[in-house]
């Protein structure tokens, strides 16, 4: 891999974080005369001089007591400083601890679902796109088809309501002390496996199909390539020329895809989250956006887009070591 | 080779959800002196700070944790012992006002304090002697003074909320310096203010000076939760306020192990983000009449659920005991085929009303809103509600007519039906009358509606929040009748900012309550103040504001009731905020394990007097 390739990428990205950084700063303030207006109490029967008083504590309580410019740079010094602000919940704890609460529990949910779903899903596409036009493909149609239409939240509710309330197989709800009393014991492991089902479950069906469907398309389009005919020609098995070739130069598409799904592998599943009780990041951010938190808000934001722009920077160079055709604007 | 991998890989993407196959089908309430009680909530608080806890469940916690000096009874207009045994309003010698029966002597009261040389009522408020914090430690008068003189110290406390309960004490604070002393106890100066206090009796009574208004003690009594002082006022100074956007690990561990004196107190081992264990305290000091504690339940577990009909299937299959949510009319069906359930229907508190934006700031004026300014406008409109039919289609009849007075006819001491006898009851003869109106004002109609001189059709916005689409569903019907055309608007997420305050509305639905312990901040909030309040369309009516400013600072109390009721024609003469419905409280509750579940107005069955009346089902 070229190391000026590296770099100019590696730039580029950094580049992109400033002016994330500086957009989830402003635009929060654009149009707004003052920011604090909407943290304000009601003046109730509060005299004009009360409720001056109760207005400047307010903004004193905010932070915007003092300029914009003088808000930027705190903000700046203390993300230097790893300090993402402080929340505007009872107690003001730290926004970052209230992410680094939350993140672990919804890289569960979201790490076995991408894992289970890139492994079945390819496994299936492969299938699908070998037997293409025979059952096995018009399943996988089928069912893309069926998801599609299908919203999370009702696959949720389904699950939870048959497998969990009704048959009681799986917890139909996160158990309430999973998170509190959770320990690295293969009981408290075993519990969150147990917890988790549901909602991976949920979340799992759409993964499988998302990524088989993406392979089937393209494994189907490099199967009729020249070197695939050629590998046939030369007589090699024929799980090796499926798997070895045919598979190994499908994997552009797919590899896209999971960049994608790993920048959202933090972002949380809300509606899952909120149908199993699931403590993840998802419903921090409802919670931060119900209670109109701004710090949290921007905290979280900062999180996934920063997050997001590592996976893409990730996906670029891997697509460079898949395929070293590819280069950054490219002059011919 | 494929088809052996495949089905490796489908056994280990399967094995993971098998993991967690349950492996019994236990209890899911196991212990049987134990409440379990659901709670619909995005998350549970992790701080108890009482002042701080504004959101969710956090300010139920907090009134079960702490206790303020009294609670309100609205049927009664009376106020109920918490810490405070017994008040009065007293003389300059701080002798008890009272008539011979023992209750308040208001002629004497308004004879003594209508003297221009006060600028005050004094008030003293005797404590219970058998209180302890959670901690063990005795409660006395010097937690009251400390938790006044914080909330009045905004150098300390930083608290925005904390200001407003107090704004009609007589204790006032510059810049950290005591410039108005309105509080005494025996140790702060009572004696020199000329109030005698038994040195028997010096910890436990304290006296007040609060604003020469009726109302002023209701907010110092029933909103502010007395907190210990010496919990609190070794960690908090300058450098350290209540309510710091940096708190120090020291306060901070006090927001999280909170030492209160109400009824319960939290198990914080047990609790964290997704459930919350609150005990009984066995030495509460206020019991029932026969001694026996006063809640017949041990331990109460909160467990939080995100979504409502998750909620509710736990409630039926009974994993919890009770759900402290209010549920939608549409669930009585579901309801009436379970046993073992009591569902309580009860009257509502809330006054869903229609808010015209009849004076919006210069930059929101338009031809349209213009119209709203128009008294005789928003009367058709308001003509053309018929609550009946709301109740019925909105609420499938689990709701109750409101007054055009805003007061609930239930409060049947200060309602006054005059304010619903200004329009006619008929519904037909009311369309007939609105269209009359419109007709003088709006001389261009056609088949579909009003127009106005340009064209334009009338055609307002209402804002609401998605679950109040189908209310405005049904007014859009019962307006088009009188040839008017609405449509609905999302409120977003936080429309006082957004909209409300700034003007940016045509209509919008608001909940109002009212009642007698509210109307000295409410009536002024919502109708005469035009700042940051709930007067959304910025009511301007003199004769209004004169009566709300005499019925506040009257000490009279027949002649404030008797405002109360002339105020009532007055606003509904107004038709500013016109009345949809008052809609009843549904929630449920499982009776396999505890019985004595109470319908309270206004409240879920998860209440206080439940709590009281619970009784384990024996054998069960």
């Amino acid at each position: 891999m070229k190391l000026s390739y590296v770099i100019k990428r590696v730039l580029y990205s950094l580049f992109v974080f400033a002016v994330v950084i500086t957009l989830n700063f402003f635009i929060p303030r654009i149009g707004v005369e003052d920011p604090a207006e909407r943290y304000y109490p009601p003046q109730g029967n509060m005299s004009e001089i009360e409720y001056e008083i109760v207005k400047q504590l307010t903004r004193e309580q905010y932070g915007f007591h003092v300029s914009t410019w003088q808000q930027f740079l705190n903000y700046l010094k203390g993300l230097a400083q790893g300090d993402l602000g402080t929340s505007f919940r009872p107690g003001s704890p730290k926004v970052l601890d209230l992410i680094k609460e939350r993140l672990p529990w919804t890289l569960v949910l979201s790490v076995s679902t991408m894992l289970i779903g890139l492994i079945v899903g390819v496994l299936f596409g492969v299938v699908a796109a070998v037997k293409r036009g025979r059952w096995q493909d018009t399943l996988l149609l089928n069912a893309s088809t069926v998801m599609v239409a299908l919203p999370s939240f009702f696959i949720a509710l389904v699950l939870s309501f048959y497998l969990g309330f009704e048959w009681e197989i799986f917890p139909a709800y996160t158990d309430s002390t999973m998170v509190s009393e959770f320990a690295w014991t293969w009981e408290g492991i075993s519990r969150v496996a147990r917890n988790a089902a549901l909602p991976v479950m949920s979340m799992m069906v759409g993964s499988i199909i998302s990524y088989a469907q993406g392979t089937r398309n393209a494994v189907i389009a490099v199967t009729n390539e020249d070197f695939v005919l050629t590998a046939r020609a030369k007589g090699l098995k024929r799980s090796t020329i499926r798997y070895k070739h045919i598979l190994r130069n499908s994997l552009l598409p797919i590899v896209t895809s999971l960049g994608m799904s790993i920048s959202g592998l933090i972002g949380g599943q809300v509606v899952i989250e909120q149908v199993f009780n699931w403590n993840g990041m998802g419903t921090l951010f409802l919670e931060a956006n119900q209670t109109n938190d701004y710090p949290l808000m921007m905290g979280i934001m900062l999180l996934l887009s920063g997050f997001t722009i590592l996976s893409i920077l990730l996906t670029d160079l891997v697509y460079v070591l898949l395929d070293p055709r590819v280069t950054v604007g490219d002059k011919r | 080779m494929t088809k052996r991998l495949l089905l490796l890989v489908l056994v280990g993407a399967l094995a993971l959800p098998l993991a967690g196959c349950q492996t019994g089908r236990g209890s899911h309430r196991p212990d049987p002196n134990t409440l379990y009680v659901g709670a619909v909530q995005s998350s549970f608080p992790s701080a108890y700070m009482p002042w701080l806890s504004r959101e969710g469940i956090a300010p139920t916690i907090a009134n079960m944790l702490y206790s303020s000096l009294f609670s309100y009874d609205e049927e009664t207009d009376r106020y109920l012992p918490s810490i405070g045994r017994e008040w009065y309003y007293v003389d300059e010698n701080g002798e008890p006002i009272l008539t011979e029966d023992g209750s308040i002597d208001y002629a004497r009261l308004e004879e003594i304090y209508s003297d221009p040389q006060y600028d005050y009522l004094a008030v003293k408020v005797i404590i219970h002697q058998d209180i302890t914090w959670s901690d063990g430690v005795p409660l006395t008068v010097e937690d009251i003074y400390y938790s006044f003189d914080l909330a009045t110290n905004h150098a300390l406390s930083n608290h925005a909320g904390a200001l407003a309960w107090t704004s009609d004490l007589k204790h006032k604070y510059n810049n950290g310096v005591l410039v108005e002393k309105g509080l005494f106890t025996y140790e702060r100066g009572a004696l020199e203010q000329g109030y005698h206090i038994d040195p028997a009796e010096k910890d436990y009574v304290i006296y007040l000076h609060v604003n020469k208004v009726l109302g002023a003690v209701t907010p110092l009594f029933t909103s502010v939760l007395i907190l210990p002082k010496h919990v609190w006022e070794p960690v908090v100074s300058r450098e350290n306020q209540l309510n710091s956007s940096s708190p120090s690990a020291e306060l901070l561990y006090r927001y999280t192990h909170p030492v209160g004196c109400g009824p319960w107190v939290l198990d914080t081992e047990q609790s964290g983000s997704q459930q919350i264990v609150l005990h009984r305290r066995q030495d509460y000091h206020l019991k029932k009449p026969d001694g026996s504690p006063l809640y017949g339940v041990d331990t109460i577990k909160f467990i939080l659920y995100k979504e409502q009909n998750v909620a509710l299937y736990a409630l039926l299959k009974g994993h919890i005991d009770v759900l402290d949510s209010s549920v939608s009319s549409n669930y009585l069906l579901l309801f009436a085929k379970e046993k073992d359930l009591f569902v309580s229907n009860a009257p509502g508190t809330f006054t869903q009303t229609l808010v015209f934006n009849l004076n919006p700031v210069a930059s929101e004026r338009n031809p349209l809103r213009d119209l709203l300014a128009n008294r005789e406008f928003r009367k058709a409109l308001a003509l053309a509600v018929n609550q009946d039919e709301l109740i019925k289609n909105v609420l499938d009849g689990a709701g109750v007519p409101a007054s055009a007075g805003l007061m609930r006819p239930s409060l049947t001491d200060f309602y006054n039906p005059e304010a619903d006898s200004i329009v006619p009851r008929d519904y037909a003869q009311r369309l007939a009358l609105a269209n009359e109106i419109l007709d003088g004002i709006v001389p261009d109609k056609d088949k579909d509606g009003y127009r106005l001189l340009g064209g334009e059709r009338i055609s307002f916005k209402i804002l609401g929040t998605p679950g109040e689409q189908d209310v405005v569903s049904f007014l859009q019907i019962q307006f088009k009748k009188i040839g008017i055309d609405v449509q609905y608007a999302p409120k977003g997420a936080q429309p006082e900012s957004t909209y409300l305050y700034t003007s940016k509305f045509d209509l919008v639905l608001q909940g109002v309550i009212f009642s007698l312990s509210n109307v000295d901040i409410m009536y002024p909030a919502h109708f005469s103040t035009l700042g940051r309040t709930s007067n959304y369309g910025r009511l301007v009516n003199e004769g209004l504001n004169a009566a709300i400013e005499e019925m506040r600072y009257t000490l009279n109390l027949n002649r404030k009731y008797e405002l109360l009721k002339e105020i009532q024609p007055m606003i509904a003469q107004e038709f500013y905020k016109v009345p949809l419905y008052t809609a009843n409280v549904i929630s449920v509750a499982r009776t396999d394990r505890f019985t004595g579940f109470q319908v309270v107005e206004g409240s879920t069955v998860f209440n206080s007097e439940s709590l009281q009346n619970l009784r384990r089902v024996e054998g069960r």
